[in-house]
């Protein structure tokens, strides 16, 4: 006798969706929480179960990766989901009141919010100065180390280093470098002007600690990247334009810069999307001082959800920034793609 | 053959040894059940005091085999971590250790159990709650604040004093040449000390600094020396304790949540005495660590430039003062006195030292059964009783029962108690109230750009009162 999965094993399977989804709706309605929970459960196991009994044998793949796509889901997926839900509701995390649905209130505010605005532009600037600067080194370091030099590969080591440290390190050891009573920045220009140099006492002095912190953490990154892009340029090619007589320069445009030209564009968007998420650097350095002057967006998003508990608005604040940090990506994507064709 | 013989041996042998432990087990009820007081505590000596008295001392009355498991959490992390769990529904925990700030977050949030019944039914919580200094339980216990209801007892009450260095201070030469500059001797016991006031600080910050190479109580320095700290840090609380303190002292006052919901912040955050009293907090800023320019001089910092010898004279809390006297941590272990923090001389030459109180309660959680919450209340009994706190006071914690720290022995356990009692009556708090967080963030922010000296006391104080005014009219508290 045929069982009934061997027959309509697709429908069965796929049925078993709609069944639950109603089947949970009746118990959350019908059913105390603590019952409708478990019922729920109960069911979309089931369903699940009756997929991997049609699947098995026939798309082993598929239910190879399925746990992981399942751990990403609930780990990932749906806390990103239920936030967002959340950014639509009336909600602090630290109160016991139910969610109150509350539309577009928390965009609209955010959006109208001059102290978000405020803490974008510090955002915008860190964001431009750091990767500038971390652009500009990397590529410098990578130029030095493409060429073979004693004691190459210990050096190598010795700047990537602080890309392997840990964000509070760096915050911790800058902090005590930039120090004015026993800070090694302090003690060596008081050699020179004979009083201790505080860094931190300006806004441009802040940013200038801020950015040289980030810097030296990530330039490294950025040669690395451009290093790759650098050993995999034909020797031939050199060779035919030094027989050619042609000028550093040009040999530098026209050989070496198309070969690193999109690792340098990767560098430059990594980068960017974890320079506009900057926090640790600047809360251990400066905790947004003096006064607001050096506040990130992402530390005002921790002030916000962690501190005040405004959870909907924490939620809808970083929304926004996320959504503006793909239009970003899509935007250089797309600019980068057309430079590529051309 | 053999084989099985022992193998048999040693399943008869394994199923006796299960049914002994089974039989023990059983029968473990009749020595009382086992209940775990798991409790969420900043990591710092009074914590640590704490365990280790109660791991040597307790045992509960009932028969209880009960045990104390604290989970010991960093200061800087422990109000995300503690709120974390609470928000979290977890209910890890059965008790914490709070600051008293965040009481109205905390309870409005439905976590911080009332404590009114229990202490109704239990004349010994009550005779506690009356040896208690009654500063001591406005600020660690009520809420609303210095209302009826009652939410906490002290774990470690705490005072800002004031630490010297009595290799300066108590120096001949220094003594006369101050005499010679300002025509005032410079103190040098604590009885000396306690009559300095704000002028006499200005003094110190002025006659100490010192640059490399000029002499120090004879002796050539080998780095720049200051003359005085206080806080004046950017993070969690590390200015608004002094500064509010200071404009208590000039007269003015902060937002006053006793008063709600017909009192005001405009007007009265930025009042003319509170202005003053916030440029004097600021002038004497230029006599500290130049760290203080860049708004990180927060209490850690404080600590270590006075350990590391680098300051005269500091105001900070009395739980830092057990590792400046230790040589393991301390460059000036045995050159440390300490005395009541400097306050504003009046017109009739008494000192008014009305300063923020520090220290942390106690609370119980709403989710505790009904056996940890007796345990967990003896425990506090146990804790709150006389031979606990002399015990916890000679470690180097601080009691706030009258009947333990007005006995005159405290004061020789430890050298700073004797400037722990007589501050405890000039203690006053900020605001408990659920938006606690937001209204100090702020204020820390504004403070901040007035000690980088971006802007002025006036300025300052005007924001910090409209953003209040605001704020609070918003969430109604100010009608």
């Amino acid at each position: 006798m045929m069982k009934v999965w061997e027959v309509y094993p697709l429908r069965v399977a796929f049925l078993s969706i709609p069944a639950a989804l109603l089947i949970s709706a009746v118990a959350i309605t019908l059913l105390p929480p603590s019952v409708s929970f478990w019922v729920s459960g109960a069911v979309f196991v089931f369903s699940a179960f009756l997929f991997v009994a049609y699947a098995w044998g026939r798309h082993a793949g598929g239910l190879l990766v399925a746990p992981a796509i399942a751990l990403l889901f609930i780990m990932n997926i749906f806390p990103l989901l239920w936030s967002f839900g959340l950014s639509f509701f009336h909600y602090r995390a630290n109160r016991l009141a139910p969610p109150r649905f509350a539309g577009l209130h928390y965009y609209e505010k955010v959006l109208t919010d001059p102290v978000v605005w405020d803490r974008l532009q510090v955002t915008a600037q860190l964001v431009v100065l750091t990767v500038s600067l971390q652009m500009i080194v990397g590529f410098l370091l990578a130029m030095l180390f493409a060429k073979q030099f004693p004691l190459r590969r210990v050096l190598l080591i010795l700047v990537l280093t602080p890309m392997m440290l840990s964000f509070v390190a760096v915050g911790a050891f800058f902090r005590y470098y930039y120090e004015p009573t026993f800070g090694l920045l302090s003690q060596a220009v008081r050699v020179f002007t004979g009083e201790p140099f505080v860094l931190l006492q300006s806004t441009a002095g802040a940013i200038a600690g801020i950015v040289f912190a980030d810097a030296w953490m990530w330039s490294p990154f950025v040669m690395l990247l451009v290093l790759a892009g650098l050993v995999s340029v034909p020797k031939y090619l050199y060779e035919a334009a030094s027989i050619d007589r042609i000028s550093h320069w040009r040999r530098f445009w026209n050989i070496t810069f198309p070969y690193v030209r999109s690792l340098l564009m990767l560098a430059l968007l990594f980068r960017t999307i974890e320079a506009f998420k900057l926090f640790d650097v600047v809360f251990l350095l400066t905790e947004g001082g003096p006064g607001t002057s050096t506040e990130t967006i992402a530390v005002y998003v921790y002030r916000v959800s962690f501190q005040y508990f405004k959870t909907s608005e924490s939620a809808a604040l970083a929304y926004i920034l996320l959504f503006t940090v793909i239009v970003l990506t899509n935007l250089y994507l797309y600019f980068a793609n057309q430079r590529n064709r051309t | 053959m053999k084989h099985e013989k022992t193998l048999r041996a040693a399943v008869g042998g394994s199923a006796a040894v299960a049914v002994l432990s089974a039989g023990l087990m059983s029968a473990a009820p009749a020595f009382g059940e086992d209940v775990v007081l798991r409790m969420a505590v900043p990591d710092w000596p009074p914590t640590r005091i704490m365990k280790d008295l109660f791991d040597k001392n307790y045992k509960a009355k009932s028969g209880n085999n009960v045990t104390l498991e604290p989970d010991f959490i960093p200061w800087p992390d422990y109000y995300t971590r503690l709120s974390g769990s609470l928000t979290s529904g977890e209910k890890r925990y059965s008790m914490a250790v709070s600051d008293s700030q965040w009481l109205g977050a905390f309870i409005e949030g439905g976590y911080y159990q009332k404590l009114n019944d229990a202490i109704d039914a239990d004349p010994e919580l009550q005779q506690i709650m009356q040896d208690l200094n009654p500063a001591l339980v406005d600020a660690y216990s009520t809420y609303p604040h210095k209302s009826k209801n009652y939410y906490g007892f002290p774990q470690m009450p705490d005072v800002l004093v004031a630490y010297y260095r009595t290799d300066v201070f108590c120096d001949e030469g220094e003594a006369a040449a101050f005499k010679a500059k300002y025509d005032a001797d410079l103190p040098c016991t604590p009885e000396e000390m306690n009559n300095a006031d704000w002028d006499m600080v200005q003094k110190f910050g002025e006659f100490f600094g010192r640059k490399k190479g000029e002499t120090l109580s004879g002796k050539a320095l080998d780095d720049d020396f200051y003359g005085i700290a206080y806080q004046a840090g950017k993070g969690y609380d590390f200015s608004t304790m002094q500064i509010a303190s200071m404009i208590w002292q000039h007269g003015g006052d902060i937002w006053d949540e006793t008063k709600a919901p017909t009192g005001k912040a405009e007007g009265v955050v930025n009042s003319p005495e509170a202005v003053k009293g916030f440029e004097h907090y600021l002038s004497l800023l230029q006599y500290m660590p130049p760290v203080v320019k860049t708004g990180t001089m927060d209490i850690f910092k404080q600590d270590e430039l006075f350990r590391e010898g680098k300051v005269a004279y500091m105001i900070n809390w009395i739980g830092f003062a057990e590792s400046s006297i230790d040589a393991n941590t301390s460059k000036v272990s045995d050159k440390v006195d300490f005395a009541m923090a400097a306050g504003l001389k009046k017109a009739d030459g008494s000192i008014d030292r009305t300063y923020n109180i520090g220290g942390q309660p106690f609370v119980l959680m709403t989710w505790n059964d009904d056996t940890t919450n007796t345990e967990a209340l003896e425990f506090v009994k146990w804790w709150l009783s006389p031979e606990t706190q002399v015990a916890f006071a000679k470690a180097g914690g601080q009691s706030g029962l009258k009947s333990v720290y007005e006995d005159p022995s405290y004061n020789s356990f430890r050298p700073w108690n004797h400037a722990f009692g007589t501050s405890l009556n000039n203690q006053k708090d900020i605001w408990h109230i659920p938006e606690f967080f937001e209204l100090l963030v702020q204020q820390q922010a504004e403070f901040d750009k007035a000690i980088t000296g971006q802007q002025d006391a006036k300025a300052t104080l005007d924001a910090i009162a409209k953003f209040q005014e605001e704020l609070l009219q918003e969430t109604g508290h100010i009608e």
